[in-house]
């Protein structure tokens, strides 16, 4: 990097409390919804209670009559305006249904009135008139010859509408040797949702005198919500500011633009008034993206020794009726391939990529996206290889890990490991979880009727991602633009976009250490595309590396000029100077201080008090591109005990690995991989979102989808190894490993438990029951 | 069909400071807190009674303010998170205690289990793990896995009995 870290870091790597805590302990932090306009009026959406159906003829006449309506808005109405969702090419979902409704839950019209109360009556006298239409609801049903098309307006055959597929040669003639032992797996996610705490919301406020939105949203990406509304409403760039407030958590789901944030904002502008939609619990759970749900057919070839040889997966995976953004479809699959043989160093590898519309909500980015299910079919094979070659579980992992000295590794899928601890992360995680004991502890408990079982799940997780290829589809770099100002404080401005990550404390930690100042002398500012640089906010665990790395770069040039003016003041040469408190001293001289307010001052004010040729201002703005992928590792493992009356799985014990690089804020590390093992709870054994055969989502509420709760998630036991990138400060991303690592290692507890093999997700206590009981029903789903 | 809509004009002590406002008999607490009292501390995750986040107290005990209307709190005490520090800025052992135990993320459910909190301690001043765990089950949070809110309430408690020091706010 272009500096060396100037200072002993005296902010990162500690567990330093939240900045950003007061505000939200005393209830005053500003969500979306919390923001108050005056003049503000409410919008209700009526959406299809149909998977699949023309739309025969839409009647507000009682709506628009009533005194309380400023406006409803149709589909037509808005084609009729050339206003329109951008993004999906092949299949563009409609901001509002014009002539056919694809799934329960698509938006058709939307009321506008005095409040929320009023918007929803008057949602209620409009009568959509249908003409239902055959829908197609399971994603290998929807493949067959003859199953109806999930969307008239874009047919296909199969319903397939993409396709991928790729092989190493001699995959084949690996596969047909007698000599190798082969293993095979349906693997078999289920739909679920991101489900932050707080749903998705917008404001839009239209400025008649300027011509501009300005839009408060519940998004993870300020600047791409910016962008699609700016292209949707034809307008510029310029004339749309977006803000992200305090956001409620997003996990991937608050990443796409969606049609409500289409419609709201055009409202606004017909409407010259402020104008409001706080989506509620059940239409977020009908229209939030969905994720998950995917198929693999995987099978691996291995040694009779237990070399991991070749690997074949193909995944099948649902749009929903139409690719909404980043569809799941696609990003849960195509990132698959990238990272599929996980830390493994397998030599041949196929795989296939089916994506297929069916009349169901729209998938998309959920916490881990393509992980959680490479992770459970890598981690899958080796243990049914491991079983069925009678070689030990976690022997067979080392043999087949790519060792310390063998980074940067190449991987079969076209990638480059970064160094990584990936033999050390799982030997240190079965001492954690007491691997070696085990089968004596097994023993025991069962010896008291008790069935213990061990899993295991060694990960990867690609994080920051830089440049993947020639097409503007993301940012893949981010920036810090900071100022120190005449009293010696630092604002930094930054395009990541927190929603509960920490980085008002995290990047201000890594600047002050950098410029010798109390981490509470840096504030940070996001989420508002008016006040911070172009970013690309915050997802696929870039921001700590990618962002922060911006701040470590902004901050060291910074913190050269302070030097070089603070040595022109104090006639000293740069390198003899250092930073500490706020205060420029010379080394080892005491007296010979300059504090950095006088610097700053001197930049602002004092111009002709500055070294030559140094401009005056104390502000600088770096932007920085991380390598195509950083990747973080670790080892996740469970003891879980089931109990065989009533199927529930208890987890005993549970013991997290993480090598994320260098640590910013353990705490907050160590936070982020509590929430994402709890999720890994829900998506092991609770969370499910259900269709009937018509296309009826049967699971809108939490009473039926189950949220794991405090009962539900394990106390986590932590072990951290710390092998630095080559980024600024040595970080990794780590906000989805937890989520890609958790759902593996607790199934495999249970397999272990029960001695079976599960294809299908989640374990619901009937499932452990029938495991338990003999009933081998899903191996191989 | 204009759907008539019924109102009442009605009183409500809230942290302390009466407010009265002319509302629809259907509004619930938590917008009347939201819209009329401008406590926006209050949030609401599911508007359905499960997840805790819009958890206040009404004359001492904890409800899910979604689920009550403003009428029925009609002449009573609510306590909001708004009223949970001191008058001068003070944090309550509680939020304190959330808050050195990194016990909130995004922090849309805290409000909801500094609330629920508040009115656990005060029945159970020292509770076991499993009895506080059993307690949060009626509030979800999707960010921290619970684990240091476990922790956090189990601190406050021990701050509540006096055996921890309460830190001044604002120390790193
Ligand atoms: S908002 Fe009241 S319980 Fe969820
Ligand atoms: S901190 Fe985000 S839901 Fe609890």
């Amino acid at each position: 990097m272009s500096a060396p870290i100037a200072t002993r870091p005296q902010f990162a790597g500690q567990r330093i409390k939240r900045l950003e805590d007061p505000r939200f302990l005393t209830g005053h932090g500003q969500y979306v919804a919390d923001i108050q306009l005056s003049g503000t009026v409410h919008v209700a959406f009526v959406r299809s209670n149909y998977a699949h159906a023309h739309i025969k003829g839409i009647n507000a006449e009682e709506a628009r009559k009533d005194p309380r309506c400023f406006a409803v808005l149709t589909g037509a109405e808005l084609a009729q305006a050339k206003v329109f969702l951008p993004g999906a090419q092949n299949a563009p979902l409609p901001a509002l249904a014009i002539d056919e409704v694809c799934y329960v839950g698509q938006p058709i019209c939307a009321v506008v009135a005095t409040d929320r109360y009023a918007a929803e009556d008057l949602a209620e006298t409009i009568e959509v008139n249908y003409d239902p239409l055959p829908a197609v609801v399971d994603t290998l049903a929807a493949t067959q010859p003859n199953a109806p098309k999930a969307n008239l307006a874009f047919p296909t055959p199969g319903n397939v509408f993409f396709h991928m597929e790729h092989a190493t040669d001699g995959i084949d003639d690996l596969f047909a040797d007698p000599q190798v032992v082969v293993v095979r797996q349906t693997f078999r996610t289920q739909r679920q949702t991101g489900m932050p705490m707080e749903t998705r919301g917008i404001v839009a406020s239209w400025e008649p005198g300027t011509a501009s939105l300005t839009v408060y949203a519940a998004t993870q990406m300020p600047h791409g919500l910016r962008d699609t509304l700016a292209a949707a409403l034809h307008l510029s760039q310029s004339k749309v500011r977006v803000i992200s407030p305090d956001v409620g958590g997003g996990f991937g789901m608050k990443a796409p633009v969606y049609p409500e944030d289409v419609v709201v904002s055009f409202l606004a502008q017909q409407l010259g008034r402020p104008v409001k939609w706080i989506s509620d619990r059940r239409e977020g759970i009908l229209a939030d993206t969905h994720a998950r749900d995917g198929l693999h057919i995987a099978e691996a070839a291995f040694s009779k020794d237990g070399l991991f040889l070749g690997l074949r997966d193909h995944m099948i995976s649902p749009a929903g009726a139409y690719p909404l953004g980043l569809s799941g479809a696609v990003a849960e699959t195509v990132l698959a391939t990238l990272v599929l043989p996980g830390p493994y160093k397998v030599q041949q590898y196929a795989w296939q990529i089916d994506g297929v519309l069916t009349n169901t909500t729209p998938t998309g980015t959920y916490r881990g996206v393509w992980g959680p299910a490479a992770t459970w079919v890598q981690e899958g094979m080796i243990e049914r290889a491991a079983r069925q070659l009678g070689i030990d579980r976690v022997e067979i992992r080392l043999k087949n890990m790519v060792r310390k000295e063998e980074f940067p590794y190449h991987s079969v899928a076209g990638v480059v490991y970064d160094p990584g601890s990936y033999q050390e992360s799982l030997q240190l995680a079965m001492e954690k979880i007491g691997y070696a004991g085990f089968e004596e502890e097994r023993r025991q408990a069962a010896a008291q009727g008790r069935t213990l079982g061990l899993g295991i799940a060694c990960f990867i997780e690609p994080t920051a991602m830089g440049v993947m290829g020639d097409e503007p589809l993301t940012v893949p770099n981010d920036v810090a633009s900071i100022r120190i100002e005449p009293s010696g404080q630092v604002i930094a401005q930054v395009g990541i976009s927190s929603h509960g990550q920490g980085h008002e404390t995290t990047v201000a930690q890594l600047i002050a250490d950098q410029l010798g100042v109390d981490v509470q002398n840096v504030t940070v500012l996001h989420g508002d595309t008016a006040a911070v640089p172009y970013g690309g906010g915050t997802g696929g665990s870039r921001s700590i590396t990618i962002g922060g790395g911006a701040a470590i770069l902004a901050a060291q040039e910074l913190r050269q000029k302070v030097l070089q003016i603070a040595g022109h003041l104090l006639e000293a040469a740069p390198e003899d100077l250092e930073i500490a408190d706020s205060t420029i001293q010379v080394k080892g001289v005491p007296g010979r201080t300059v504090t950095l307010a006088q610097v700053a001052q001197t930049a602002y004010m004092l111009p002709q008090k500055l070294p030559q040729g140094v401009e005056p201002g104390l502000e600088a703005t770096k932007r920085y591109t991380p390598p195509p992928i950083t990747f973080s590792n670790g080892c996740h493992a469970a003891v879980v005990e089931i109990d065989r009356a009533t199927g529930a799985v208890k987890v005993l014990r549970y013991v997290v690995v993480e090598d994320c690089g260098k640590m910013v804020n353990p705490m907050i590390v160590e936070g982020q991989i509590t929430g994402g093992v709890a999720q890994g709870v829900g998506s092991a054994f609770l969370e499910q979102l259900v269709y009937d055969e018509n296309g009826q989502l049967m699971t809108t509420t939490w009473m039926d989808y189950l949220m794991p709760e405090s009962t539900d998630a394990p106390k986590v036991d932590f072990g951290h190894i710390e092998t630095p990138s080559q980024n600024p400060g040595g970080m990794k991303g780590m906000g989805e490993s937890s989520l890609i690592a958790s759902p593996t290692a607790l199934v495999s507890a249970v397999e272990d438990a029960l001695g079976v093999w599960v294809g299908a997700l989640p374990l619901t206590p009937q499932r452990v029951l029938a495991l338990a009981e003999g009933r081998q029903e899903d191996a191989g789903a | 069909m204009v759907i008539p809509v019924e109102t009442a004009t009605i009183t409500v002590t809230v942290d302390g400071r009466p407010y009265t406002a002319t509302v629809e008999a259907r509004k619930t607490l938590a917008d009347f807190l939201r819209e009329e009292c401008g406590l926006t501390g209050t949030h609401l995750g599911c508007e359905h009674g499960v997840c805790g986040a819009c958890t206040v107290l009404l004359n001492d005990s904890a409800v899910r303010s979604c689920l009550t209307f403003a009428i029925q709190a009609d002449g009573q005490e609510v306590m909001t998170v708004e009223g949970l520090a001191a008058p001068d800025g003070t944090l309550h052992p509680i939020q304190q205690a959330f808050w050195e135990n990194h016990a909130l993320q995004c922090a849309f459910c805290t409000s909801g289990f500094l609330m629920t909190t508040y009115a656990f301690l005060k029945e159970n001043p020292n509770p076991s793990e499993e009895e506080i765990r059993e307690t949060l089950t009626g509030n979800i949070c999707r960010c921290t896995g619970y684990q240091n809110i476990v922790a956090a309430v189990a601190d406050a408690a021990a701050r509540l009995r006096g055996e921890k020091h309460t830190q001044p706010v604002g120390g790193v």
